[in-house]
């Protein structure tokens, strides 16, 4: 035979028979026995010396990765890149994760037995096996039983393996001609796959580039935008006043904001600063110093801020001596209440903020009123 | 069939000094620890020979062939529900000595004095004799009608327990989640789960199926029960494997959702569990009952090799123990309780379940030859 053979193929009647036959093949040793049957046999595995698929131990291994990959990924999420306590449960709960670990587990298993079993160990995709365009192939995925001797090496001997397969019983024996290149998967086909999805993935993306170049106001969705709901700048009819924005509820407090200090300024000269004088305290009172008072009573606290000549108004000079005889309750008292021009800061400065700026007021006036003592270096 | 042969001198020894235990303990250590440990066994025969007949029905109720050799084991087990009923009926006395529910405080109890007919001991007790005459009578149907095929060789039995099986569903079902309600989530009456009727399921069942591979290997081992291959182990130990997963997936769901809702009545149940020697327990039960038969059993080898079924088999009956035994003696406050009286009680009741086993395992036949699908079974291949 000029052409070179895949492999020779007999049939048999029974599943017994084929049995029977598969030890005389292999005792011939004329090529690599493989059966090909319409449903699976007992007992053919240990007949064809097939050796244990690898499956199984892949799947542990791919399992075991799983839920070790679901738990360090949610310990890292949870206790370590953003840590927020739910339900009194500290951060780092293993019987949280445990759901999810059994969940990954699965997949990572499942993937691997489905993926594993068709792409590498029966290497799929693969296009046109000898078998298949085989006479046989009718008889085997109906009612025959087949054997097939197939080369392992360029030494095969056709006439041997077909006399060997009608000596143990086979009948309709056929060679079956080498395929002119390797039905299995070659970097060719993986290569032409790769083109395939490029080129494809170069389409759609172009597709949807110039849809929404021309068609830029066709909004995807638009449910959110359309619904019915008050816009704050607009024209409303659903309030009596027509607009859209309500004030809100006079005696309205939001979080966190407490209410004005009512009285008089004198009776709030009680008042006691409930901060400590600390380095976090000065910073935050010299934050709202330079955001919200350093424009009028100026950097230094002597009145002198930069709208002061802008709008001829005589902002209070902390340095003088009135105001450094304040108690702290006063100057709070002002802060949140306002005197003269000057306004209440009551609605954007919280508790914290106002006597932290007291402290820096403090800090200010005693800057620029320095005595040798306070030039000693104090002990850090 | 096998000769007859001598009860082991040991086995009845083990069992008078077993019962002199237990008798020393109701004087000696007081009735509440005498109670514990006798519904301690009382739970464990009863779910163990429940267990098995739940083997025998789901056979009949999925019309299996692979399992009518080895059929014949879990029924003669299964009439280990004839000894649990006098058990059961003593363990009765319990009731107003451990069960919070039927003690006469519980009618100034706002939670209990609700459920006071239910708790109370007349309605224990009717619940209690209502569960053992369905068993009974699930008993007479499926094992006593699978006996008579022996001589009758008649098939219409297939049938008639074919009919049966999803109607014994339900029954054992319902009785399944009596003992698990009444016997053992009774002892914490301001407790709930609704998921511990299947939870005690679980064990019961994985119970069964231990001493079911036990027994078949031990018999084996006399050279009986010949046509049983390794194939019919494979499927026993696959159903066992299956079980532990299913267990540990049942004790894990009742576990977390508490944990989760950390709602203070019933997070109570684990904070004791988990408090003291209790957590080691806990941690052992789950090494016990999942882990290490999870491992043991993984590969496909392991499920055919008779040597590591028995281990395994032996292993998840020592687990069934400690499952219930750490469901049941935390109700007695305090530390866990192991001494010469949890001994006595084991001597006595171990020795005398294998002294029941061993008298049914040698009477009749060792399958069910009147079965029609006997043949079949023996010619089951994976």
């Amino acid at each position: 035979m000029s052409k070179k053979s895949y492999a020779v193929l007999g049939l048999f009647e029974t599943p017994d028979a084929l049995m029977h036959a598969i030890p005389k093949l292999r005792a011939a040793k004329l090529g690599t026995v493989e059966a090909y049957t319409p449903y699976p046999i007992h007992g053919i595995d240990e007949a064809l010396g097939l050796r244990r698929s690898p499956l199984g131990g892949m799947v542990l291994v791919m399992g075991v990765l799983g839920a070790l990959t679901a738990f360090g990924f949610q310990y890292w999420i949870s206790a370590i890149d953003y840590p927020i306590i739910t339900g009194g449960k500290s951060a780092a709960s293993w019987e949280a994760f445990i759901p999810i670990m059994f969940e990954v587990t699965v997949l990572f298993a499942t993937f691997t037995a489905g993926l594993g079993m068709l792409l590498l160990l029966n290497r799929l995709p693969f296009f046109g096996h000898p078998v298949l365009s085989s006479k046989a192939m009718k008889g085997i995925t109906r009612d025959r039983y087949a054997l097939a001797l197939e080369a392992e090496s360029e030494a095969f001997d056709s006439a041997a393996a077909a006399q060997a397969l009608e000596a143990a019983g086979a009948a309709d024996i056929e060679v079956l001609p080498a395929p002119d290149r390797s039905p299995f998967l070659t970097s060719d086909y993986i290569l032409r796959t790769l083109g395939g999805i490029f080129v494809a993935c170069l389409v759609a993306g172009l597709g949807i580039y110039s849809l929404i170049k021309w068609f830029p106001l066709l909004a995807p969705m638009k449910y959110m935008q359309d619904q019915p709901r008050l816009n704050a700048q607009k024209a409303s009819t659903f309030f009596k006043d027509g607009h859209g924005m309500q004030p809100p509820v006079p005696g309205t407090v939001a979080r966190g904001y407490l209410p004005t200090a009512t009285g008089t300024q004198e009776a709030a000269a009680t008042l006691v600063n409930p901060l400590p004088r600390n380095k976090d305290v000065f910073a935050q009172g010299r934050k709202v110093y330079t955001s919200r008072c350093e424009v009028c009573h100026g950097a230094l606290a002597n009145g002198a801020g930069s709208l002061t000549a802008a709008y001829g108004a005589k902002p209070a000079n902390l340095q003088a001596q009135q105001f450094r005889d304040y108690p702290d309750g006063k100057i709070y008292w002002a802060v949140v209440n306002g005197k003269n021009a000057m306004p209440g800061h009551a609605a954007y400065l919280t508790e914290p903020q106002r006597w932290a700026v007291v402290h820096y007021v403090r800090a200010l006036q005693r800057a620029q009123n320095a005595t040798d003592e306070d030039l000693k270096v104090v002990a850090p | 069939m096998s000769q007859p042969k001598p009860t082991p001198p040991l086995l009845l020894g083990a069992v008078a000094l077993g019962a002199a235990g237990v008798l020393g303990t109701y004087f000696a250590a007081g009735p509440e620890r005498f109670w514990a440990n006798w519904v301690l066994w009382f739970v464990l025969m009863f779910t163990l020979g429940l267990g098995s007949l739940f083997i025998v029905a789901l056979e009949h109720l999925v019309s299996a062939k692979w399992s009518v050799p080895v059929r014949r084991i879990p029924e003669r087990l299964a009439t280990l529900l004839l000894p649990a009923i006098p058990v059961g009926l003593i363990a009765l006395g319990a009731v107003p000595v451990l069960y919070p529910g039927a003690r006469p405080e519980a009618a100034h109890h706002p939670i209990l004095a609700g459920k006071a007919f239910w708790l109370s001991l007349p309605f224990f007790t009717v619940r209690t004799v209502a569960a053992f005459v369905l068993c009974v009578i699930a008993l007479a149907i499926l094992v006593g009608g699978s006996l008579k095929q022996d001589v009758s060789r008649d098939p219409a039995f297939n049938f008639r327990a074919r009919k049966f099986a999803p109607a014994f569903m339900a029954i054992f079902a319902l009785v399944i989640t009596l003992v698990a309600f009444d016997w053992i989530s009774g002892l914490t009456p301001e407790w709930y789960s609704d998921i511990f009727g299947v939870y005690i399921f679980a064990g019961a069942f994985l119970s069964g199926l231990a001493a079911t591979a036990i027994s078949l290997l031990y018999l084996q081992g006399e050279g009986r029960l010949e046509g049983v291959r390794q194939d019919h182990l494979y499927n026993l130990g696959a159903f066992l494997f299956a079980f532990t997963v299913f267990w540990s997936y049942i004790g894990f769901a009742q576990y977390m959702l508490m944990w989760y809702a950390n709602m203070p009545d019933e997070v109570i149940y684990y904070k004791v569990r988990l408090t003291g020697a209790w957590r080691a327990i806990t941690f052992a039960l789950a090494a016990l009952h999942f882990i290490l038969p999870f491992f043991a059993l993984v590969t496909r080898d392991a499920k055919r090799d008779p040597k590591r079924l028995r281990r395994v088999a032996l292993l998840m009956l020592g687990a069934h123990v400690l499952d219930i035994y750490w469901l049941i003696f935390p109700a007695l406050g305090g530390s866990p309780r192991f001494a010469w009286p949890e001994l006595s009680f084991a001597l006595f009741f171990l020795g005398g379940i294998l002294l029941w086993i061993r008298g049914a395992m040698q009477k009749g036949e060792d399958m069910p030859v009147g079965d029609p699908f006997l043949r079949e079974g023996l010619e089951f291949r994976l």
